[in-house]
This record gives structure tokens, C-alpha cells and sequence, in this order.
């Protein structure tokens, strides 16, 4: 059997357009779902937590319950006898049920889509890559969790027999963000379970019905109750989760600061808790796009533009600053400005929209703070037209001329702001990624293979892309994951992924009986 | 009935075949031979020579341009001796100037077979040589992407300018009935391509609708000068991505009823496309049910996008949109040509291919309708079939020419496609290159 990515939908085509728009249709009419705390077979209240539209804040979109410390001690508490038993299933039980809840995802993805669409404001294309990329995460671990159990070969000689093979942790606390609601916390929570573990999900409080959804799913496809439960809420179900003696690993996607809280608190082993946690952080970026000066601009412009303004620059891997070669700065300034000034600002249900409202409020106002330093420190060269009154839009803008220390340079902003700064050459657009704390994704736009290896070389960036966007990597075929302060941890939808969630445990055994081996 | 076009078809092929120019004036003789031979035989060789071409017009020096030479044959596992010799230059200063200019040089004669001039104006000459010697022209104006909305207001005033440009020339040239004048009426002199990704930077294959309205605010001005200037306008086809938009474009603008008398125009149906004969069929339906007068002009063409649709379809896991069999797009080729030839008076049929079988069985397919062979247009491509439009010419046919104009650097795009065309083991032009015979070039897909 062989991995295959799940084809996105083509939405060139009228009809696949009309069958989304018809989904969300559906949806509407049944908005707000409720997304009940679920811990094991119980369902608790779905209240005190709401989702909104970020297009229309007025639009409830799902209504959720509020998980706090208690909800999570239970959750734990069953997750360690859904180990028991789940932990225990020979892996290809386990990839029977990742794939069967990969089966009803595929059943449900226009819905899906749909529901990232009102809930997070994703447009349609990458609220379709978002549901296809849950499912990836699904069929890849479960392929991932076969080959796992075969274990590795180890040197022989005679007389002895060494075995090496992988075993489960135990609880898998994940705490997933909001960006993508379906596919992160999908990807970490298969991870989890195709290696034998049990996971407690507790989802940003930003999008709660996407990952109810997901753990539907799971339980439909064959995951036991037990073996993975649901906690919708704030923080405090998180850190409850993160200090609890019982869980063993953390497998967290999400801001620098939370991070390395995580990273922090999980390093504590009070009395009573016989491990040590393992986390596995995947954190923010400052990605840089490296522009040369024998680049192709006509495919530049539109790389750049895409990965700094797709979904208002609300992915990890977008791209936050172009580093360009001073021959080429002005021409690449000018269109990139032009390329911006006509990006459409709106609702992510229309297909025209590039630019959708971000998330909340509290983003829309950092984001624009941003934008006021850059205009201070410097000067926005192109913006997008004017953007609608109702919801958290920013409009689109390309800051040039910033000092190197500004904090447009420095911090990052997870929204539509791009800084542009013009560099004497390859070395010093390198030495400045370099001096950023953050590795997650970066770009080349050179056409000298001398000049890739040179770069590719000198980057210490997690995920590389040469002459083409920065962000939508694909499950087995960009294993994506972030270096320094982006991230600790094995790159998601890789060969090395589910190596965090396992221990590994070595037999030898003495063949030899009265001085003959008996192999 | 099929079985007499095909006796035609044979007949006929050899009676164009038999008129190629003695010297052929293929490129490939023309070209810097060992090069494309080279490059046509070794897959890395081809690579680093479409590499070399594509970014000839950012380098900025000589130097510059010997480093990537370089770095792209540094790729090539075995070094034939020419390529040796060349990466031997390559590591002096004085050996990159030398060959940096060498090949400079080399890319510049290409981009020339292929691009007849770098704007209108300066492309006249030729031009006017052209329709002396029996070819009209279809001149199409090359640009880099359109990627803001002033790039897509210089390319509709380029546009504008090339109308005007060619309106006011051609009134000196001779009178040629046979590239002038079909059965239905006359046929205009000035002829002009436009590309809507061009005339739009908002073209976006999830939203067709919107880069059509922006696009279509610039196309209207064209189509309405072309009427004043009794000019041709043809829309052209690009990719899948921007179809629907190009082809609600057509069919919107064109039944505006100020453009309702005029002027002449016409749209693009690509063969190697899997709903081809639904677009036909969508196409005839509204040529047979609009108001407007002047039929409208369809050109079939093969396709020019048929790696990238395959590419973009594997990359998505779809189904690609494309023939993937040459001989499937061939068969449809001379499928959709009979049912284009249907359409008569409501459209008029220009069949557009440097493949002689399909040329041949459209002309003998025109035959058999009882029309002659003026209502019938052939078109090649400028640097690929100029020696089939001698032959199509010299047969007493009408032969249009699709002449690209730009510099070096909106052109490069275009030549590497042409390049790649020339060099393909699967093209009609290498077997007729490699002197394959008449039978196996007119035998039946």
C-alpha cells in the first residue's frame, strides 16, 4: 500500500464551486452547532464557550463547552484506560480506524470546508486543502504506524538475537491552534493514536466545532470513546492538561510564548509521576523570501503575494518579509505593491476573496499596530482597497524602508504585512535570516543552481522552497516542521513524526543452550 | 464518405508536402545546430539549454551569463566535447566575457527565428515581405505576466498601438484576393491576438468573473477601434485555469450591441482538451443564436499548455484535462475540424497545426462540403511553420502567420515553449526533420 495525498477539489470547475456554496447553504441552516465536552462516552454541556464568524461577528457559530481543570483530570483519567485497551491493538486494528475516520472526513468534506469557512473565515481553497489535509495526516500515520511495528534491524551475531521495536507512551495531551482547525489537531491526535496512545484534544477556543467534527470522526471510524476525548474551552483546560502527573507527552502547535510555557511547565515532575514528559512544540516564524537578481519576477510577484496574503498571512509558514537583491528591489517593490493594491479584501464564502478577515479583534488590532509602525519606521508602498466595515479585516500592505531592528523585522505579526528590504547580495539576505531566532519556512527566487546549494546550504530554516510560494506543504511530500525557536520536534507528515509519540525498547536474548546456538 | 476525404486527404498532403521549399528553411538548419541536436538527443543537455534560454534576459552582464551557462551544464552528468570546451572558458575571466557572448549571441538568433520583431512598427517589414510572398499575419503581442493593473493598461495600450500601427500600413500593400476575400465577404488585413491573462491581473480559476470584467473594460476599446479600423481581433486560449473566463468574455462582449456589426473576431478551441467537443459545441450554439453579423472566426489549434496542465493535474492528483496519447488529440483534431466545418456560414473555420495529415484532412474536409478552398483559413506558427505556409501558399490557400512581437524579456516565456516543441521526439516537424517519409507523416492517427 502506498500514500496517495487527497486530491483538492478543482475548483476551476462551476459545478465543484456550486456544490461547496450549496454545503454552506446546508450548514447555515443549522448554525450553531454544539460542541459538548466529550470524555469517553459522556457528553457533558455545551455552553459558556461560543465560536463566532470573524466575518460577521455577529454570526454564532458554534456553541461549546467550557473544559477546565476537573474535565481535564477526567479526561486523563479515562484516556489511561482507553490505553489500556487501544494501546494494546495490534497496529493494523489501529490503522483500520484512522483510516475509517479518514473515510467519513472524505464523506463529509464539503461540509467541513463549509464549517472552516464560517468559523475561522478560511476561504474556500485552503478550507479545502485544510479537510484534505486532516485526511492525509490520517491514511499517512496509519501507513506510518505499520511500518513502526515492524521495528529496526539491528546488528546479529551469532548466539545472540537483538530486537528492537516501538512501544506507546500512554496519554497524549494535544493542544492545537486555530489556523487550521481541522488538519492540525488532526494531524498531532492520529499521530498520537496510530502509535498506540490515548489523546485528550483540547482544541483553540477560537474554532471548537471543526475539532468536535474531527473527534466525531475518530470515535465513527472505530477509535474507542476512551481513547480519545474532546476538551472545547480557554486556557486552563490546556494547563491542566500540560501539569497533570498522568500525561505523558505534549504535542502543542501554536504561539512562542505558549510554547515555551509548555516547554517549561512539562519539564516539572512532581511526586507521583513516574516519566518524563516528552513535547513536542511547534511554534511561530519570521519567514523570509530571498529574492536575486537573475530571478524570474513573473513568477515571484505572484509566490510572494500568495504566501504573505493567503488566509491575511494567518499561517505559521507565510511568508513575512522578502529580502531582495538591490539590481531587482525597485521593479520587485513596484509590482509586489501592485500585485497587493488589487488583492480582494471580503468574506471568505466568496470565491473572489484572497484576503479574509483574521481572526479577532484583538488580531485585527495587533495587526494594524504593526502597520502603524511601519508607517512610522518606514513606508507602506501598496495596500489593498478599502475593506469591509463589519468584521476583522486588515487590508493587505507592503511595508519597505524599515531599519533592520524594527519590529516589523523582528516580531511576528500573523497577518497581512509584509516587510521588503533591499540587500547588497545572496550572503547578506542569509546573514540577516540568520540573525532572526526563528527557522520555520524561507524562499528562493534564484535561476543559479550554484546559488540554491549556496542558500540551501547556509539557511537553517526547517522548509526551504526554491522558485515557487512558502506555504502549503503536503503531508509526505514536504514534511513540514520548524527549527531554533520555531519548533522542537520531528517534522509533521513525515517518516520521523511518530517516532515522538513511542519509546523504543531493546531485547537481546542469549540463543546459546549447552554451549550450542539455537537459532 | 470518409473513405473519399481520406483518399483526398492522401492526395492532397502529397501535393503540399511535394511544394516545401527545396532548401528547407527549418530552424533547426538555421539554428546553432549542434546545440538544439545536442540538446534534442540528451534529456540534461535539454534541460540546462531551456534553463540557459529562460534566463538569458535577467543576466546582467556577460560574466554573469558564462556562470549560469556554467552552473547548468556543471548538472549534466556526461560532457559532449563542445560542452567540455565551453566549461573550460568558463573558469577565466576573460574566457566567461567570450563565452557569455557567444551564447548571448546564439539566444538572440533563436529568439529572432521565433519573434518577429521587437514592436510592431519595427516588425513592418517583415510583415509586409510576408503577405508579398502569400501569408498574411496574425500579430501577437508577447509581455511578461500581468501581475498589477498598470501592466494590464500598458499591454491593451500595446495593443491599441499594434492595431494602429498595422491599420496604417496596410492600405500599401498589395491587393491579394486569395488572403482577402472568403465567400461570405472580405476578410481584414490587420489581424491582432490579444491574451486575456494579460489584460487583467485579477484573472483567478476559482472566480472566473471577476478577471473577465476587469479584462473585458480593457478588451471592449480594442474590439470597438478594431471595428473602426475594419481590423480583426482574436482572442486567444491559454490554460484550463482561465477558460471559463476567456470564453463568457467572448460570448459577453461580442453580443453587446455596439459591437453587434463588427468588428471581426474570433476565439481559440484547443484539441489536446478531454471537453473540447462540448466547448465546440458551446461555441457553435452561440454562433448560430447571437444577433451579431460578422461570423465569427474559430481557430482549432492542438494546444500549447500541455505540460503544464499535466503537471498542475499530477500535482493535484486530477485527472488531467489533456489528451495524454498524441495521437487521441490528433483524431480529435480532425473530428473537431468536420464539426467546425459544420458551423459554416455562422463561424468561420481556421485550422491551425504544422501537422500535415491534419492540415491535409482539413482541406479536404472543406472539400468535401462543396466549399472551396477560400473558405477555409491555415494558420502556422512564425519560426516553426513558415516552410508549410510557403507550401500552403504556393497551393493557392490561405495562410496565416501567428507573428509574436516583444523584446527579449517579455519573449522568453514564448521561445522556451517553442524550443520545446522543436526538440520533441513526438513533433511533425523533428520526423520531418529526420526526413521521415510522406506515407508515415499522412498516415491516420
Amino acid at each position: 500500500m502506498s500514500f496517495r495525498n487527497e486530491p483538492i477539489l478543482e475548483l476551476r470547475r462551476a459545478t465543484e464551486r456550486e456544490a461547496l456554496l450549496a454545503a454552506l447553504r446546508e450548514l447555515d441552516a443549522r448554525l450553531p452547532l454544539t460542541v459538548p465536552v466529550l470524555i469517553g462516552g459522556e457528553r457533558g454541556a455545551a455552553a459558556g464557550l461560543q465560536s463566532t464568524d470573524p466575518g460577521a461577528p455577529e454570526r454564532l457559530v458554534a456553541e461549546a463547552g467550557q473544559a477546565g481543570a476537573a474535565e481535564a483530570a477526567a479526561a486523563v483519567e479515562t484516556a489511561q484506560r482507553g490505553f489500556a485497551d487501544w494501546g494494546s491493538r495490534p497496529a493494523a486494528q489501529r490503522a483500520e480506524a484512522l483510516r475509517g475516520a479518514a473515510a467519513r472526513l472524505r464523506e463529509r468534506r464539503l461540509e467541513l470546508a463549509a464549517l472552516q469557512v464560517r468559523e475561522c473565515a478560511k476561504p474556500w481553497p485552503e478550507a479545502d486543502a485544510d479537510v484534505c489535509e486532516a485526511i492525509d495526516f490520517l491514511e499517512y500515520y496509519a501507513l506510518e504506524a505499520l511500518e513502526l511495528e515492524r521495528g529496526r534491524d539491528l546488528i546479529q551475531v551469532p548466539g545472540e538475537r537483538n530486537r528492537m521495536r516501538y512501544a506507546p507512551r500512554g496519554v497524549v495531551a494535544v493542544i492545537a491552534p486555530w489556523n487550521f482547525p481541522l488538519a492540525i489537531p488532526c494531524g498531532m491526535t492520529a499521530a498520537a493514536l496510530a502509535a498506540g496512545n490515548a489523546a485528550v484534544l483540547k482544541p483553540a477556543e477560537q474554532a471548537p466545532a471543526s475539532a468536535g467534527a474531527l473527534v466525531d470522526a475518530l470515535h465513527e471510524g472505530g477509535v474507542p470513546r476512551e481513547a480519545v476525548s474532546l476538551l472545547p474551552g480557554y486556557g486552563e483546560a490546556g494547563a491542566a492538561l500540560v501539569s497533570d502527573p498522568h500525561v505523558h507527552v505534549i504535542a502543542f502547535t501554536g504561539s512562542g510564548a505558549v510554547g515555551l510555557e509548555i516547554v517549561r511547565a512539562a519539564a516539572e515532575t512532581p511526586e507521583g509521576q513516574g516519566h518524563v514528559k516528552r513535547v513536542v512544540s511547534e511554534m511561530g516564524g519570521k519567514n523570509c523570501v530571498i529574492v536575486d537578481a537573475d530571478a524570474d519576477l513573473d513568477e515571484a510577484v505572484p509566490g510572494i503575494v500568495q504566501s504573505a496574503f493567503a488566509y491575511a498571512g494567518q499561517k505559521c509558514s507565510a511568508a513575512a518579509r522578502v529580502l531582495v537583491h538591490e539590481a531587482v528591489a525597485d521593479t520587485l517593490v513596484e509590482r509586489l505593491a501592485g500585485a497587493t493594491e488589487v488583492l480582494r479584501v471580503g468574506q471568505a464564502e466568496e470565491f473572489a476573496t484572497e484576503v479574509p478577515p483574521v481572526i479577532e479583534r484583538e488580531a485585527q488590532e495587533r495587526v494594524l499596530g504593526y502597520g502603524e509602525i511601519a508607517e512610522r519606521e518606514g513606508r507602506v508602498a501598496g495596500r489593498a482597497a478599502p475593506v469591509p466595515e463589519s468584521g476583522w479585516f486588515c487590508p493587505p500592505a507592503i511595508a519597505v524602508g524599515l531599519p533592520e531592528r524594527s519590529a516589523v523585522n523582528r516580531e511576528e505579526i500573523f497577518g497581512p504585512l509584509l516587510s521588503v528590504t533591499s540587500v547588497r547580495g545572496i550572503e547578506e539576505a542569509c546573514d540577516v535570516v540568520d540573525a532572526l531566532p526563528f527557522a520555520l519556512t524561507g524562499g528562493l527566487f534564484s535561476r543559479n543552481p550554484a546559488t540554491v546549494e549556496r542558500v540551501a546550504e547556509r539557511l537553517p530554516v526547517g522548509n526551504l522552497y526554491v522558485n515557487r510560494g512558502i506555504t502549503g506543504a503536503m503531508v509526505g511530500r514536504q514534511p513540514f516542521g520548524g527549527n531554533r525557536r520555531s519548533g522542537i520536534g520531528a517534522k509533521a507528515g513525515g517518516p520521523d513524526y511518530l517516532l515522538q509519540f513511542v519509546e523504543p525498547r531493546v531485547v537481546t536474548e542469549n540463543t546459546m543452550r549447552q554451549g550450542i546456538p539455537v537459532e | 464518405m470518409v473513405q473519399d476525404v481520406e483518399s483526398e486527404l492522401q492526395e492532397i498532403g502529397r501535393s503540399i508536402h511535394a511544394a516545401f521549399p527545396t532548401r528547407p528553411r527549418h530552424p533547426l538548419r538555421a539554428l546553432d545546430v549542434k546545440a538544439m541536436e545536442m540538446a534534442a538527443q540528451d534529456q540534461e543537455l535539454r534541460a540546462a539549454l531551456f534553463r540557459f534560454v529562460d534566463v538569458t534576459p535577467a543576466c546582467t552582464s556577460l560574466a554573469d551569463l558564462a556562470r549560469h551557462l556554467s552552473a547548468y551544464l556543471d548538472e549534466v552528468d556526461e560532457h559532449p566535447p563542445p560542452v567540455a570546451a565551453a566549461m573550460r572558458m568558463s573558469h577565466s575571466k576573460a574566457g566567461r566575457a567570450a563565452l557569455g557572448a557567444a551564447a548571448a549571441a546564439g539566444v538572440r538568433r533563436m529568439a529572432h527565428r521565433f519573434i518577429v520583431g521587437e514592436t510592431p512598427s519595427a516588425a513592418l517589414r517583415s510583415i509586409r515581405h510576408l503577405w508579398e510572398h502569400g501569408a498574411a499575419v496574425s500579430l501577437d503581442l508577447l509581455g511578461e505576466a500581468t501581475v498589477t493593473q498598470p501592466e494590464a493598461d500598458r499591454y491593451a495600450e500595446r495593443c491599441l498601438d499594434a492595431l494602429e500601427t498595422l491599420a496604417a500600413a496596410a492600405p500599401a500593400w498589395s491587393e491579394r484576393q486569395v488572403l482577402e476575400h472568403d465567400s461570405l465577404g472580405s476578410v481584414p488585413r490587420v489581424n491582432v491576438s490579444v491574451k486575456v491573462s494579460a489584460l487583467s491581473p485579477l484573472l483567478r480559476p476559482e472566480a472566473p468573473e471577476v478577471g473577465r470584467d476587469d479584462a473585458a473594460r480593457r478588451m471592449r476599446p480594442l474590439l470597438l477601434r478594431a471595428k473602426e479600423l475594419g481590423a480583426h481581433l482574436h482572442i486567444d486560449m491559454e490554460s484550463v485555469d482561465t477558460l471559463e473566463a476567456t470564453m463568457q468574455l467572448v460570448f459577453d462582449l461580442l453580443d453587446e450591441p455596439q459591437l453587434r456589426d463588427g468588428p471581426s473576431s474570433g476565439i481559440v478551441l484547443q484539441a489536446y482538451l478531454r471537453e473540447s467537443p462540448e466547448q465546440l459545441e458551446q461555441v457553435l450554439a452561440w454562433a448560430r443564436s447571437t444577433e451579431r453579423e460578422p461570423p465569427l472566426v474559430v481557430r482549432l489549434v492542438k494546444g500549447a499548455y500541455w505540460d503544464h496542465e499535466v503537471v498542475e493535474a499530477r500535482q493535484h492528483g486530477w485527472t488531467p484535462p489533456v489528451f495524454e496519447q498524441k495521437a487521441e488529440s490528433d483524431r480529435n483534431f480532425e473530428q473537431l475540424t468536420r464539426r467546425l466545418l459544420e458551423g459554416w456560414p455562422h463561424v468561420r473555420p481556421a485550422i491551425a497545426s504544422h501537422n500535415l495529415r491534419s492540415v491535409a484532412h482539413a482541406v479536404a474536409a472543406n472539400r468535401a462540403t462543396g466549399r472551396g478552398d477560400a473558405d477555409l483559413e491555415l494558420q502556422v506558427l512564425r519560426g516553426l511553420g513558415d516552410d508549410l505556409a510557403a507550401a500552403l501558399a504556393d497551393q493557392g490557400m490561405r495562410v496565416r502567420i501567428y507573428c509574436p512581437v516583444g523584446d527579449m524579456v517579455a519573449g522568453m516565456a514564448y521561445l522556451v515553449r517553442r524550443l520545446l516543441e522543436n526538440t520533441a521526439n513526438e513533433s511533425f516537424l523533428s520526423d520531418l526533420q529526420r526526413g521521415v517519409a510522406v506515407d508515415e507523416l499522412l498516415a491516420a492517427p
